[in-house]
């Protein structure tokens, strides 16, 4: 075991704190239960020595039967303890890691909150949380541990000094060390992971490029790679396998020659009659348990060790420091930041914001001004996206400021959120819930607020036709709705929230151009200062000022006619 | 339950890929039986070693006794563990077959099939599912066989004691092994509601995972996370339950275990009491009783997970029975130059094909003449169905109606095989194998030479990039290393590893940056020299040195003619195109 401060112990010290009383109950229950195996050992040299005609305390054979039933019973009994406190404790754990780490999430930078697929990231959520829940039984597993070999150490001792010595003491040593050199097999096992990793990942290749695969007429070629990859997998496994098979039988045998070794000793104790059988039954059954014992603390080390790489895990999504993991997030997402007064303008100055591939949005400056329309145009790719998510600080920011009346926003990401601004990304998320859950997102609004909001984003007609209107179930991410309706209900949610600036990432394309036009027309009403991505016809026409990027800068602004004046085809 | 799937889709897929190690399956057998057997003699001798020490034999006798039963316990082990590692190497030799059978299957499969299957389903089922067969594979032969003999053998060892005895041992595994499938059995439904509990909650985390750049900025966070705690503790109650219910099948075990030992010492002490037994004999019993509670356990989930592997071997079987929708022909091509027509083409993609939704995918009454040695370039917006036009020609697609003629036969006639070694395809995505340069230039051929290789590379003006290979040709490359023009030059390089008659590039500088470009410029003059060419592009710079052009637009020939004159003609889409140097133009 290592002696310098393991680093998980903060985190287990936390998910301790939370819930002492539940933590101390189901620690007692699985000490009790772990040191048990004690008993029936102790059974068994009562029985075998009654036989013998040499009954201990007096106790007749059929106590001490009564007494093996009754122990298992309350083993039982002891296991149902702690099978319930500790279930429950876990689970508890388990969602304090989870729901912080998400906290943390929903605080990052909204279009790269997470650098890892969903999946990926669930699963972290899932198993790692859980390894590290298990984390908490360490220390008193550990206590357990010691009181068994502790325990089990004495009665032998008093049994027979020279034979605990001599051979159980060096059994338990081997033993000991065996397990030890299996943890340390971290070689064999990885290589036989890597092998693994190596035939699913060229599996996977292979099928992402089956096209190219079939036009090269490469196919028998690609088999006879996998061939080798498939054959190396199963020479790394079988040698993994097999060595894992050797320290079960060096383990099991181990137990056998402590058995064998413990005949031989006592032979001639055994003939004098110093030896009982019934000592012999204790030793055999101890030395049994042992091997299961040194198996439970090579388990308690590796998922301890195992632990620690859960822990990274969780705080590589969480990106930040461990106090994430620990603390219980400061009331979250609440829009912070100064008072800022009701948008008068608004003043983009250089911005620039670039992906890992080297594209994105270079020095783009520009004004918008309370009641106007602004619209981005360009081609597919041109930046438009890139350009409302850095504005928004849903991306980070390579460069530039923006000021809000004049005024130098510091934390654009927490600054542009409700109810100054509110934003519809070009493929809205949804989650499952009813449409009013989805629109309201947790602001209290009332019949009448999501009505209004709903009218406003052309949705109105919809909603009255669907049978439950604003309590119909939307279903995982929204797949009830058609494209165009979920997009409206995003649109709705933004207006419930009355924003100073509305920012929509190509809200049409999923429209017909009659709601288009109703749409529009709703927005042009009220007044709403807007800053719009497009390349819808309708929506250039009726823009106060466009902006036309061309390769992520933003190449000319103006009104339409002003540009097409100009000669350029922003169409 | 399920009980879908019938011993037979068993036997078929295990005879067919076992048959080949029946000698292997005999050793297994013959290591089974013999661990067992010493397994069983191993309490038998520590009992006989009572016996003689109570009754006081000498001591280089009893010494005898214990050699024997630490010898028999050594060769037990040793028996076990050869039976454990030729299970298991079995077990890979024929799931690795399985696999390489599955995967020649999928490849053989048209893009029909594969625009039905992500990558990641078909690396579940080709890897995921044959895996899972393989340690089924393994756990049958080594745990499964061994479990159920050393149960056998256990009743058959008591019963040379006391008949009662062994019978009423015998009972207690039946009555146990029912006894803990039904606790398991009442578990079940409750794990599954767990189970659908915690999916729920994943699933609602995943959204919210999904939604963050929405919830960040719309102030939604804290309702996010308040669905995120409900769901925690609607899932809470239901988790309990079910863990508690699976705890439940281990205290049953304890308790039935708790039997075993209560049937072994009573029968024992009333058997010695009797007279009918030594001392020895008890031990032995106990000693037996102790070994019982590790293949019962092993049985029973061994047993769960047979019923587990159901669904794949399903899958697996299903994969098996997709027949490709492409026929081969038999004609061959000649050397040289090949020519190319279109002869009325028709072809639409089925409605359902994910990898083309939103695009305006068909092609309609295409007709053109390529003769050998001419290079034609092919403009047109995306959609417009450049690249079905260079799928039919690689017989990736198969057209609806008309003809699509390579050196004058039509394709369909033609030996796929042969057509694909005639016409080289380099596409704009580029595949990177994660293996060395080499394997992904000759993409894995075992006869290419390095220093022919090497040559060509030099003669393609390659050398230095070479050169700045840190293991030059067997450096280790994968997608993540390689810049987009790398990864392009390898897909031209690939192309050169063929004679091809046809080259077809399709968009393959489109991504690339000047430097690179330039790279790749020589390398390219090179591949078109003296073959016939089709230069798919959408920039109109990288057509000048073409002989043709051929316009599409929505899936019909807009315009076809010599480069030359369509840059004369006055009007032309070719002619708007050089001039204003964008394709927006054909909006």
């Amino acid at each position: 075991m290592r002696t310098s401060a393991p680093s998980q112990a903060p985190f287990v010290r936390a998910l301790v704190r939370a819930q002492p009383l539940a933590y101390a109950t189901t620690a007692l229950a699985w000490i009790v239960w772990n040191s048990w195996p004690l008993v029936p050992g102790v059974l068994a040299q009562w029985f075998f020595d009654a036989l013998g005609g040499k009954a201990p305390f007096g106790l007749g054979v059929a106590a001490i039967l009564a007494l093996f039933v009754a122990s298992g019973a309350a083993r039982a009994g002891v296991m149902g303890v702690a099978a319930k406190s500790g279930v429950r404790l876990r689970f508890r754990m388990r969602a304090q890691l989870q729901t912080r780490v998400i906290a943390r999430i929903l605080r990052l930078p909204g279009a790269q909150a997470i650098d890892v697929p969903v999946g990926e990231a669930i699963s972290t959520l899932r198993d790692d949380a859980e390894a590290g829940a298990l984390a908490a039984d360490w220390p008193y597993d550990a206590v357990a541990g010691l009181v068994f070999a502790g325990g089990g150490l004495l009665i032998l001792f008093q049994v027979n000094a020279r034979l605990t010595l001599l051979v159980f003491l060096p059994i338990s040593l081997l033993l000991a060390l065996g397990n030890l050199a299996r943890s340390r097999l971290v070689g064999v096992r990885a290589q036989s992971r890597q092998a693994t990793a190596d035939v699913t990942a060229a599996i996977g290749e292979v099928f992402h490029s089956v096209e190219a695969i079939q036009a090269a007429g490469a196919e028998q070629r690609v088999l006879q790679h996998l061939a080798g990859l498939g054959d190396a997998r199963r020479r790394a496994m079988v040698r993994d396998k097999a060595l894992g098979a050797l320290f079960d039988a060096v383990f099991l045998y181990a137990m056998q020659l402590g058995a064998g070794l413990v005949l031989l000793f006592a032979a001639s104790a055994m003939r004098s009659g110093s030896f009982t059988v019934g000592d012999f039954a204790l030793f055999a059954t101890y030395l049994m348990q042992v091997a299961d014992f040194m198996g439970f603390v090579g388990y308690l080390i590796s998922s301890y060790q195992q632990s620690a790489v859960s822990f990274a895990r969780l705080l590589r999504l969480a990106r930040g420091e461990p106090e994430v993991l620990m603390r219980e997030p400061a009331v979250p997402l609440a829009a912070a930041g100064e008072a800022l007064g009701p948008l008068q303008d608004l003043a983009v100055r250089d911005l620039s914001c670039l992906h890992p591939g080297g594209e994105g949005i270079r020095g783009a400056s520009f004004t918008l001004r309370r009641g106007t329309i602004t619209v981005v145009t360009g081609r597919l790719g041109a930046g438009k996206t890139t350009l409302l998510r850095a504005l928004l600080g849903l991306l980070p920011q390579a460069g530039g400021e923006v000021l809000w009346n004049g005024r130098l926003l510091t934390e654009p990401s927490d600054a542009m959120t409700p109810p100054r601004v509110a934003y519809v990304p070009q493929v809205p998320s949804l989650l499952s819930g009813t449409i009013a859950e989805n629109i309201a997102l947790g602001k209290p609004a009332s019949p009448a607020d999501l009505r209004r909001a709903v009218q406003a984003a052309a949705l109105l007609e919809d909603l009255d036709s669907l049978p439950e209107a604003f309590a119909t179930e939307i279903g995982a991410r929204g797949v009830r709705l058609s494209g165009g309706q979920a997009q409206r209900v995003a649109i709705a949610r933004a207006l419930l929230r009355q924003p100073d600036l509305l920012v929509l990432d190509d809200p049409t394309s999923a429209l017909d151009p009659e709601t288009e036009r109703r749409l529009l027309t709703a927005l042009s009403r009220s007044g709403q200062t807007c800053l719009i991505a497009t390349s819808s016809t309708l929506l250039l026409q009726q823009a106060d000022q466009l902006l036309w990027l061309v390769d992520g800068s933003i190449a000319a602004i103006g009104s339409f006619d002003e540009l097409t004046a100009r000669g350029l085809r922003v169409r | 339950m399920r009980n879908a799937v019938p011993i037979a889709s068993y036997r078929d897929l295990l005879s067919r890929y076992l048959r080949p190690h029946a000698p292997a399956a005999l050793a297994l057998g013959a290591c089974l039986l013999l661990s067992t057997g010493l397994a069983l003699a191993a309490p038998a001798i520590a009992g006989a070693f009572i016996d003689a020490a109570i009754a006081k034999v000498p001591l280089a006798a009893l010494g005898r006794l214990a050699a024997l039963f630490l010898l028999t316990a050594l060769f037990a082990q040793a028996a076990a563990l050869g039976a454990t590692v030729i299970g298991e190497r079995v077990a890979w030799q024929a799931t690795n077959a399985l696999r390489l059978d599955l995967a020649r299957h999928l490849l053989s499969l048209d893009r029909a099939f594969h625009a039905r299957h992500l990558p990641g389903e078909l690396i579940e089922r080709v890897d995921g599912d044959v895996s899972s067969l393989a340690s089924l594979l393994s756990a049958v032969a080594a745990d499964l066989l061994g479990s159920a003999l050393l149960l056998l053998g256990l009743v058959a060892a008591l019963w040379r004691l006391d008949g009662l005895l062994a019978l009423s041992f015998g009972g207690f595994v039946a009555l146990t092994a029912a006894l803990l499938e039904f606790v398991r059995r009442r578990a079940v439904p409750l794990q599954q509601r767990s189970r659908s509990r915690g999916a729920d909650f994943y699933g609602l985390a995943g959204e919210v995972l999904e939604a963050t750049e929405d919830l960040r900025a719309n102030g939604g966070g804290a309702y996010a996370l308040s669905r995120l705690r409900a769901g925690l503790l609607t899932w809470l109650p239901t988790y309990v339950r079910a863990e508690v219910a699976g705890y439940g099948v281990w205290i049953a075990a304890l308790c039935a275990f708790g039997v075993a030992d209560g049937i072994a010492y009573g029968f024992g002490a009333q058997l010695y009491l009797a007279r009918a037994l030594p001392l020895g004999s008890v031990y032995t019993i106990v000693a037996y009783a102790a070994l019982v509670a590790r293949p019962l356990g092993t049985l029973r989930e061994r047993l769960a997970e047979l019923q587990g592997a159901d669904a794949g071997i399903l899958r697996i079987q299903a994969l098996l029975s997709e027949r490709p929708a492409l026929r081969d022909g038999e004609g061959l091509l000649p050397g040289g130059p090949l020519d190319v027509a279109f002869d009325g083409v028709r072809f639409a993609y089925p409605g359902r094909d994910p990898s083309n939704a939103g695009q305006l995918p068909a092609l309609s009454d295409i007709s053109f003449r390529l003769a050998a040695g001419r290079r034609l370039g092919v403009l047109g917006r995306s959609g417009a169905g450049k690249s079905t036009l260079a799928r039919l020609l690689m017989r990736l697609l198969d057209a609806q109606e008309g003809r699509v003629l390579v050196g004058g036969q039509d394709v369909r006639r033609l030996r796929i095989s042969d057509l694909r070694e005639r016409v080289a395809y380099v596409t704009q995505e580029v595949q990177i194998f994660r293996a060395s340069l080499k394997d992904n230039i000759t993409l894995f051929d075992p006869a290419a030479r390095d220093a022919s290789l090497r040559e060509q590379l030099q003669a393609l003006g390659l050398g230095p990039w070479l050169a700045r290979q840190p293991q030059g040709l067997e450096t280790q490359i994968s997608g993540a290393s390689l810049s987009a023009g790398e990864a392009q030059l390898i897909a031209l390089l690939r192309a050169f590893q063929k004679e091809p008659g046809v080259v077809v590039l399709d968009e393959v500088t489109s991504r690339l940056d000047p430097e690179t470009e330039q790279l790749l410029e020589h390398a390219l003059e090179l591949l078109l020299a003296g073959r016939t060419a089709i230069v798919i592009a959408h920039r109109v710079q990288t057509l000048e040195s073409m002989d043709d052009i051929l316009v599409l637009d929505c899936g019909r020939v807009a315009e076809h003619g010599a480069r030359k004159a369509l840059e004369r003609a006055e009007g032309s889409r070719y002619a708007r195109l050089r001039a204003s140097g964008f394709l927006e133009v054909l909006d």
